[in-house]
């Protein structure tokens, strides 16, 4: 008689399954076997915001980037409305110059993306938000930072699906929470690293929340942060605080390629001020 | 009803729904007001606004705004690919900027707009779980080193931006069915029934009024039913409610 397998369990077979490197955690995880000596080179970090201004001293360039925009008229428009355009851009704002300039800060050289996905106008922005994260998924990517949200309550399923296909592909996702109660999209499923401010000001120093949604707190209060126009301004916003573990991550990644999003937390919550070890 | 009766509900419909837009709001105004003047005396602040967006969903128009520059600042438009009001529409992420004047771009427009510039912006979305609505600002608040700085600040703005979305929306929903009712109305004539001037409105007027219109001609068209189809209906209507109901809580 044939063995019956459940679905699924034939990748559990002898000799199917892929050998995976131990993690080789050392006995309590310390920051210098996390990330001593790590720049974050080789690490792809995609800021799906308002662009980068690669200009700004604080930022030093940009490995690429990308518009993109809903406009469902458009010859160019794929099937979801929105239209992409590669290439060098402003950023409207400042703001994602300045989470690109946080990132930089934390993990020099790594390379910057620019995924624009803020606009003139705002018909369309959930599916051009969730086109900007599908863009860094299938671009390799491998830090998506995204200091955004949506409460509207349409995008809850669409947003879900995403983030469990960064999870997937082991896109480490780190998304900044809302500040309002009501319920803010990505920033507040499980497969997402979610970021709210701290009171510190050390850009390696984080904390470790066990009672999530937000799981993790950065510097995001009273900031100097780039702006546009290579200038510099004091701001405060879960949005900053985001790109600070953004940047952590992609530092902890240019040391230790290949970890998993769970991997990649139970490091950073080993590593938080509030964990009493580390060093 | 007499032809003369018809007329005169003919244009009371064709009144009401040309001047409704201008009356229906007069009391959330005074509400929106009472929220930015509460929230400008809670923070200490030099002015607080409101800004809403305008139907294109390319601009925001200030709308009631209390202290330093309000009378200025009332009615101005900006546009949300620019500025903090439309960074913050536009991301729906919360932002506080101390020291405005360097940002180059921003602090000149708003000079030029209001001719008061701000040292520092306090600025959180205005929006439901259904949309965004738009903004509201603080500037130049002086709780900073009052114990509420950072995010405290936040959270208690981000309480007053609750109420007042939900009383924009309130509002929104509720002159746009009145708008689409005045103007069936006004549609009404010994020619036309209730029924088919609400379906012209439907099939003119901008949504929402033309979705509420076409929902008001259903139910026109379902009191002229019988009992049994009026009950299929209702049961229909209250299980896409509870599916409604439903999906909201799955989040």
């Amino acid at each position: 008689m044939a063995e019956i397998r459940p679905a699924w369990s034939e990748q559990f077979e002898p000799g199917r399954l892929r050998p995976v490197a131990a993690l080789g955690l050392p006995g309590p995880i310390s920051r210098e076997w996390a990330w001593g000596g790590a720049t974050g080179a080789g690490v792809k970090v995609a800021v799906i915001d308002s662009g980068i201004e690669a200009s700004h001293p604080a930022v030093g360039g940009v490995a690429g980037g990308v518009i993109l925009e809903y406009s469902p008229d458009s010859p160019e428009a794929d099937e979801e409305g929105i239209v992409a355009t590669l290439g060098p851009h402003e950023d409207l704002y400042g703001h994602g110059t300045a989470c690109a300039a946080i990132i930089k800060k934390v993990a020099p050289e790594c390379e910057l993306y620019s995924v624009r996905v803020l606009g003139k106008k705002l018909t369309g922005k959930g599916i051009v938000f969730a086109g900007g994260l599908q863009w860094a998924i299938a671009n390799g990517m491998n830090v998506v930072n995204l200091s955004l949200s949506t409460s509207k309550q349409d995008y809850f399923a669409l947003f879900h699906d995403i983030v469990d296909d960064a999870y997937f592909h082991n896109v480490m996702l780190v998304s900044a929470i809302n500040n309002v109660p009501s319920p803010s999209y990505p920033s507040q499923y499980a497969g997402v690293f979610s970021v709210a401010a701290h009171e510190g000001k050390d850009p390696l120093g984080f904390d470790y929340n066990p009672s999530p949604p937000v799981e993790f707190g950065a510097p995001g209060i009273d900031l100097e942060v780039a702006w546009q126009q290579a200038s510099f301004i004091e701001a405060t916003g879960n949005s900053f605080a985001a790109p600070h573990i953004a940047g952590v991550v992609a530092k902890i990644l240019s040391k230790h390629p290949g970890l998993t999003p769970f991997q990649m937390k139970t490091i950073l919550a080993a590593l938080a001020t509030n964990a009493n070890v580390g060093g | 009803m007499s032809d003369r009766s018809d007329d005169v509900l003919r244009e009371l419909g064709q009144l009401a729904a040309n001047v409704g837009p201008a009356i229906t709001p007069a009391r959330h105004l005074e509400l929106l007001r009472s929220i930015t003047s509460a929230a400008m005396s809670l923070f200490g602040a030099a002015a607080c606004s409101l800004a809403l967006f305008r139907e294109n969903q390319e601009e925001l128009e200030f709308y009631v705004a209390s202290g330093e520059g309000a009378d200025e600042v009332v009615g101005m438009r900006v546009p949300i690919g620019q500025g903090i009001a439309g960074f913050v529409v536009s991301s729906g992420q919360p932002i506080a900027i101390e020291d405005v004047s360097r940002d180059p771009r921003f602090a000149a427009a708003f000079a030029a707009g209001t001719g008061y510039i701000p040292r520092s912006i306090l600025a959180m979305p205005l929006e439901t779980e259904r949309e965004m609505l738009g903004v509201i600002e603080v500037l130049d608040r002086r709780t900073r080193g009052g114990g509420l700085e950072g995010s405290g600040e936040m959270e208690m703005l981000s309480l007053f931006a609750d109420q007042a979305a939900l009383a924009i929306e309130n509002s929104q929903v509720f002159s746009d069915l009145g708008r689409a009712l005045f103007a069936a109305a006004g549609l009404v004539s010994a020619d036309t029934e209730l029924t088919q001037a609400l379906e012209q409105v439907a099939a003119t007027a901008p949504p929402p009024s033309a979705e509420l219109a076409e929902l008001a001609a259903l139910f026109n068209r379902l009191a002229l039913v019988g009992p049994d189809e009026r009950r299929l209906a209702t049961r229909i209507v209250a299980e896409v409610v509870a599916f409604l109901g439903a999906r909201r809580w799955q989040r």
